[in-house]
């Protein structure tokens, strides 16, 4: 059901822009997919609190596949930088994080019986939402420019199943990255919104 | 050997010359606890820990942390600037995204305790400043008012740029004791409206913020606000719908007080009270049941007496006034037959036998007949028959009055057929002596009940004969006796003057030759006591016939009376039709009357011969005429 939502909602942008109808403003655009990333952010910050208290502390954060992506570290610099690269940036992580959410669906059998119908569950969720956001994204950065469309690959190796330690570990490298894209986007969406204070 | 000894006792000496402080053990510091950092705006962030013991020596307190994927270890750059057991992390100290390890290491004299280290995350732990500048004003939507609550973002925190975003939450309440907090979620906007106050109270409002992913802030400082008193619209309406209530009601009791009897007679319908005629209500009440119902018993019912004859009547008699006389009219013929029948709607009283139409016939007759004797005005068919009348056997006394021709006669009236007739048969014996015959009359007069109390001498008074075979009917009629208009009258149904007297010594043709006896059918008695009759019409047809009327045409002649009290009539035929009628067929023959006098009201006796050409009976009727016949 939320695939057939997620094509539909696809099928209706590319509908849209294919037929040269009223296209959706950039800032509605923006708006949805900052929305977007903001349920995705959500769940994996439940996700982990469930599963800490329950299982394992993962607060200790290792390093991630994505840590060669250079992002800003504070508020100056993200400030700085432009709206292509943050939205480069945010598709990039969005892209990196395909892979190893579809391993997480298929490594949960690895955590304890109470824990495993959580992660599965909202794993579920997030990879339609990352979906959603996903293709929100691809259409909005085909209307900014071509430094929009610069995705930076960041390849996930790991394909076999993965152990709990390593499952941890992704659930927080994936907080912290739906945590970027989210800070990025709502970056983005206010300086888009120039007339509409009211959205920042 | 000896510096061994030395130092041995210096050892176990040495404990007693360090300062002795009660008991107070120094130990080293505790570890401490409860490390929280947060940071209100993203951009700075602040640890606070909590202190153990200090092991009773001044602890000191140092903070280290270690950035993620580095081991270099630094120490918190400011204790100060958030307070005491805290390390403020400023901006250029601050990268997000990047997780620290912070670990918090108590010192004193003896020692250094280590806390539990803590990984953060900047982003994580944010924690905002309260709202500021929070502004609560009355307003007023269309008189009812309400407040608006605005507010400002911390100072701090940069939502213009989208570095954070707030969310806001406001809570109300008014200033009682027992009440209770009312939050409102109101999203990113710095603006709220609260409605539905209570007048005249105060409220309290706070606000505080969030970020999208993070921690509340702290409710910001109260702000008061009182509301204005604006009930009055609405206790107005309250009044106004009182007041007209009210006055509905006042009406409503007017109305139910004006139709109370009305509304009493439908709500309660009254109960029917006893009405028995003697009954006491009072005697009941008394409980004297034996009287109460004694009083109840009629004397006179049921009837103990046995004078069941007082109740029937013998006769009837009939007495006609001075004023008016009965007419006779006789045709030429005395065949004709005078027979009366009482309508269809004649009582069923006396139905057996006789008439009472024929019973007034024959009243008139002899009413006539008696009123002819007394009578002196002008009659002159009335001095004609004195002689006549004289000469007559008998006559039967018949008094009645002027309702016994009306078909709703009393049954007593008519009681007197059997008795009438009775006194008939011997008509034909004898002749009767006037004066038995008065005496007759006068015995066999009805009692005064027959008559209508009050009846002045306008009754009509009907004397039969007794023994006479001349009788005599008589009818008043009003109107006169152009012979044309006899037969008008006939068929319009009009009075008509009948008068049959049948006098076997008399021939006929002394009297009035136009005088002839028709049937007729008494209808009523009208109010001038007259005898109202009406033409029997005939089997085939009443038009046909009453066409006959003619001069001297279709005279029946009474035959004679046969045994069985019926008129024996001849009748002359001259048309073809023929009337025979057997049975209780009726005749109807017209007559013309031809009356010499003017006097409308004459009667005239006429005594004619009967011949004896055709039979007509007619059941319960007595045919005057054929009775007439008998005696001659």
């Amino acid at each position: 059901m939320a695939q057939r939502r997620i094509r539909g909602g696809k099928l209706m942008m590319v509908l849209c822009v294919v037929a040269m109808c009223r296209a959706v403003p950039i800032n509605d655009l923006i708006y949805r997919a900052s929305q977007q990333s903001d349920k995705l952010h959500a769940l994996s910050t439940m996700l982990t609190q469930e599963l800490g208290s329950e299982v394992f502390p993962i607060d200790r954060v290792h390093a991630c596949h994505t840590s060669s992506l250079q992002t800003p570290t504070d508020k100056e610099q993200a400030l700085q930088v432009s709206e292509s690269d943050l939205l480069s940036l945010a598709r990039s992580l969005l892209q990196a994080w395909s892979d190893p959410l579809v391993v997480l669906s298929s490594s949960t059998n690895v955590l304890p019986y109470s824990a495993q119908s959580t992660l599965s569950k909202t794993i579920q969720k997030m990879q339609e939402h990352s979906k959603d956001l996903k293709d929100g994204l691809d259409i909005l950065s085909s209307k900014m420019g071509p430094a929009a469309q610069t995705i930076t690959s960041l390849p996930f190796i790991e394909t076999n199943e993965i152990g709990q330690d390593k499952i941890t570990k992704l659930l927080s490298c994936f907080r912290r990255d739906s945590h970027k894209i989210d800070s990025f986007l709502k970056v983005l969406r206010c300086r888009a919104a120039n007339m509409q204070p009211q959205m920042c | 050997m000896m510096t061994k000894v030395r130092e041995v006792l210096l050892l176990l000496l040495l404990p007693a010359f360090v300062p002795h402080t009660d008991g107070t053990r120094y130990s080293l510091p505790g570890k401490p606890t409860e490390i929280k950092c947060r940071s209100p705006e993203k951009e700075t962030f602040t640890c606070w820990w909590k202190p153990g013991s200090d092991g009773g020596l001044p602890t000191t307190y140092a903070l280290y942390y270690r950035k993620e994927g580095s081991n270099v270890v630094h120490e918190c750059p400011d204790y100060h600037t958030a307070g005491k057991n805290s390390c403020f992390f400023n901006k250029n100290d601050t990268v997000i995204w990047v997780s620290y390890n912070i670990t918090v290491v108590a010192t004193n004299a003896l020692g250094k305790t280590y806390s539990d280290p803590v990984d953060i995350d900047v982003v994580y732990i944010v924690k905002p400043h309260p709202p500021e500048k929070l502004e609560v004003t009355v307003m007023k939507d269309q008189g009812w008012p309400f407040l608006r609550v605005s507010w400002e973002p911390p100072r701090k925190a940069d939502t213009r740029s989208g570095w954070i975003t707030l969310i806001y939450e406001l809570r109300v309440k008014l200033e009682e004791e027992e009440s209770e907090w009312e939050n409102h979620v109101a999203g990113q906007q710095k603006m709220f409206n609260i409605f539905s106050l209570r007048s005249g109270g105060t409220y309290l409002i706070q606000v505080r913020c969030k970020p999208d992913h993070g921690f509340w802030s702290e409710w910001s400082s109260t702000s008061y606000v009182k509301v204005p008193e604006y009930l009055h619209r609405e206790k107005s309406v309250w009044i106004l719908i009182l007041v007209f209530s009210a006055f509905i009601l006042l009406i409503l009791i007017w109305l139910i007080h004006m139709n109370s009897h009305s509304l009493k007679h439908c709500m309660l319908p009254p109960v029917p009270g006893p009405k028995i005629k003697g009954f006491d209500k009072q005697l009941l009440k008394s409980g004297k049941s034996d009287e109460v119902f004694s009083a109840l018993v009629v004397s006179d019912f049921p009837p103990t007496t046995s004078n069941y004859e007082d109740l029937l009547v013998e006769y009837l008699e009939v007495y006609v006034p001075e004023q008016q006389e009965l007419m006779v009219d006789e045709g030429k013929d005395h065949d004709g037959c005078l027979k009366s029948i009482g309508s269809a709607s004649d009582s069923d009283s006396g139905r057996g036998s006789c008439d009472s139409d024929n019973l007034l016939m024959d009243k008139s007759g002899a009413a006539k007949e008696e009123q002819q004797q007394q009578n002196q005005e002008g009659d002159q068919i009335g001095t004609e028959t004195q002689g006549p009348k004289e000469a007559w056997e008998k006559e039967t006394m018949l008094c009645a009055n002027e309702d016994v021709v009306s078909p709703d006669a009393s049954s007593k009236k008519v009681k007197t057929w059997p008795s009438v007739f009775s006194p008939v048969t011997p008509y034909s014996s004898s002749p009767l002596d006037p004066h038995n015959s008065l005496e007759m009359h006068k015995q066999n007069c009805l009692s005064d009940t027959q008559f209508p109390p009050g009846s002045p001498s306008s009754d009509h008074y009907i004397k039969k004969a007794l023994q006479s075979s001349y009788w005599e009917v008589c009818f008043n009629n009003n109107q006169p006796y152009p012979q044309t208009d006899v037969h008008q009258q006939l068929q319009a149904h009009s009075d008509r003057n009948i008068s049959a007297i049948n006098d076997g010594n008399a021939p006929s043709n002394l009297l009035l030759p136009t005088r002839m006896t028709e049937y007729v059918e008494v209808q009523r008695v009208n109010e001038e006591n007259k005898v109202l009759l009406h033409p029997i019409p005939s089997g085939h047809s009443r038009e046909e016939a009453c066409s006959w009327v003619g001069h001297g045409d279709n005279y029946s002649k009474v035959k004679g009376v046969n045994s069985d009290n019926v008129l024996l009539l001849q009748r002359e035929v001259v048309e073809e039709e023929s009337m025979e009628m057997t049975g209780a067929a009726e005749s109807c023959y017209t007559s013309s009357i031809a009356i010499n006098t003017p006097k409308p009201t004459t009667c005239s006796h006429i005594a004619l011969p009967v011949q004896e050409e055709r039979i007509l009976a007619v059941s319960g009727y007595v045919d005057t005429a054929t009775m007439f016949s008998l005696d001659t």
